[in-house]
């Protein structure tokens, strides 16, 4: 493992760029995901449940379906073309984005509806504005909504096909853990690809881990 | 604090759930709302409250527009936030911008009010229902609102602490200077724990005023069986007759009875019949002549009010 990292720390550069590429995708899904699921948890309007049932297909949609329709919007001839974002880790985390929020958003429904249903009202009669609320709603649902930033992290940082397709896997810019892997194999290379397979895993880990204390804390 | 509805109305999805062209309840008094279920009791609360907008009119609390954070309101549900009942009684208290210390002195004073105190470090949430009562009381007195809202307080109490609580509840309420607005399906839950009755019957008002006056002079039968009448025609005339009335023997307004059911209590004997198509029960002393189900009952009405 210390010749792996002592190389040229490409593989330390490869775990830091993909603790960016989903960290942020996870931060810009929760910023989304968690408004809306609490807007979609309270309110009460025509098509609620249809929008939920998009939600919830969308939290099983293949990460690679998603690549190739991020790809197709940001390829050179596509709409989006002229943004010149393809194979940027720009496209990644777009990419990822799309396929945390669903997630996000479903969860934090769930959580949220989960709670006494009187609870808002409580809190409306003891006199608690509409952010205070919410925040005070998060607050008794943070095991769910723990449970829900560790999803969206566990589905993206372990997805390869979208970061693949968007991101073009190309060595010093795009390349992340899982694409690394399926790189490392594909060169013969099984005890680098199981060592990063171990690291990926341990860093899944380590963040499911800090979010549990979190969510397990009284 | 009065509260004034002026023609409200509510209407959800074509239907109306609630009609009132005009009703006071006046200040410092604790005032019943009774009816069925489903005759708009909560949806009457949920609007004086300032939690659902009425589809017209306007509620007025002490001549001001209703506004959500001055009424204290106990919900038929048990709600709490998932710590510590310190923290439930603490943050209404905080959320109304009152000072440390005087949160300490209303909460140590409302803990031994509702005797709560041992309870005050206890996961609110894992209470039990007589416990979660009081704290859920506790912490909507402690706020001090001029307007008090409680939601059926003692359903699904088990017996013991429902005659305890129904004992000191008016006790607990007058130490509080509020209008106070109970809304229960239970007539005697009613009549012991407010001075005025207002009788909700499919969204209308059909009976208000101070309680003997409506309990006395219930004019219609839909306001009769609200409050726990039986509502039986003789001679072509509708009588109500207060649930405990009926005595065997003969009399004035007097009645046959075919007993269905015989139902031995602790220190009573049941009958249930009918009379005409109204079930009544009437109850017996223990070891009182034996009646048998099948047996003909002459009963008698001790008292009764005429209807419309």
């Amino acid at each position: 493992m210390t010749e792996l990292f002592a190389a040229d720390g490409r593989f330390l550069a490869i775990v830091l760029r993909t603790l960016v590429v989903s960290g942020t995708a996870t931060a810009m899904a929760v910023f989304i995901g968690f408004p809306l699921g609490y807007g979609i948890a309270r309110r009460n309007f025509r098509g609620r449940t249809l929008l939920l049932g998009f939600i919830n297909t969308g939290m099983g949609m293949p990460p690679v379906v998603v690549g190739l329709v991020v790809w197709l919007m940001l390829v050179r001839s596509g709409p989006f073309g002229d943004l010149d974002l393809i194979y940027t880790r720009t496209a990644m985390i777009l990419a990822q984005f799309l396929i945390a929020t669903p997630i996000v958003v479903g969860f934090t429904t769930a959580s949220l509806q989960a709670l006494p249903p009187r609870l808002a009202d409580l809190l409306s009669v003891l006199g608690a504005g509409r952010v205070r609320t919410m925040l005070i709603l998060a607050r008794e649902a943070k095991l769910g909504l723990a449970a829900t930033i560790m999803a969206a992290f566990g589905a993206i940082v372990s997805e390869v096909g979208a970061s693949m397709v968007v991101g073009g896997n190309l060595e010093r810019s795009t390349r992340v853990l899982t694409t690394a892997i399926v790189t490392e194999t594909s060169r013969g290379e099984l005890d680098h690809a199981l060592v990063l397979g171990l690291i990926l895993l341990g860093l899944t880990f380590i963040v499911s881990l800090a979010l549990t204390i979190i969510q397990q804390r009284r | 604090m009065e509260v004034f509805l002026d023609g409200v109305r509510v209407e959800r999805d074509g239907r109306v759930l609630l009609d009132i062209p005009s009703l006071l309840l006046p200040d410092g008094r604790t005032t019943a709302v009774l009816g069925p279920n489903g005759s708009g009791k909560t949806t009457l609360l949920r609007v004086i409250s300032g939690l659902d907008r009425p589809s017209s009119g306007r509620v007025l609390i002490g001549g001001l527009p209703v506004d959500v954070s001055r009424a204290a309101y106990v919900f038929q549900e048990q709600v709490f936030l998932r710590r510590s009942v310190r923290d439930n009684l603490e943050l209404g208290l905080q959320l109304h911008g009152i000072h440390a210390p005087e949160r300490q002195r209303r909460m140590e004073e409302a803990s031994r009010l509702f005797g709560i105190t041992h309870l005050m470090d206890r996961r609110a949430d894992r209470l039990s229902g007589g416990e979660g009562r009081r704290v859920s009381l506790a912490r909507a007195l402690c706020l001090r609102a001029p307007l008090v809202l409680l939601d059926e307080p003692l359903e699904g109490l088990d017996r013991p602490t429902y005659s305890r609580l129904l004992h000191d509840l008016p006790h607990l309420l007058a130490a509080f200077d509020a209008t106070r607005i109970i809304v229960t399906h239970n007539p005697d839950e009613a009549l012991r724990l407010a001075q005025d009755l207002v009788v909700l019957i499919d969204g209308k008002v059909r009976a208000s005023g101070e309680k003997r006056e409506v309990v006395t002079n219930p004019r219609e039968p839909e306001v009769a069986e609200a409050l726990a009448y039986f509502v039986v025609i003789h001679g072509g005339r509708r009588f109500a007759i207060p649930p405990n009335a009926l005595r065997p023997g003969p009399g004035v307004l007097q009645f046959s009875m075919e007993v269905e059911e015989v139902i031995h209590l602790v220190a009573s004997t049941e009958l249930v019949g009918r009379i005409g198509e109204v079930r009544v029960n009437v109850e017996l002393p223990a070891g009182s002549e034996q009646s048998a189900r099948g047996d003909r009952l002459c009963l008698h009405a001790e008292r009764y009010y005429e209807l419309r």
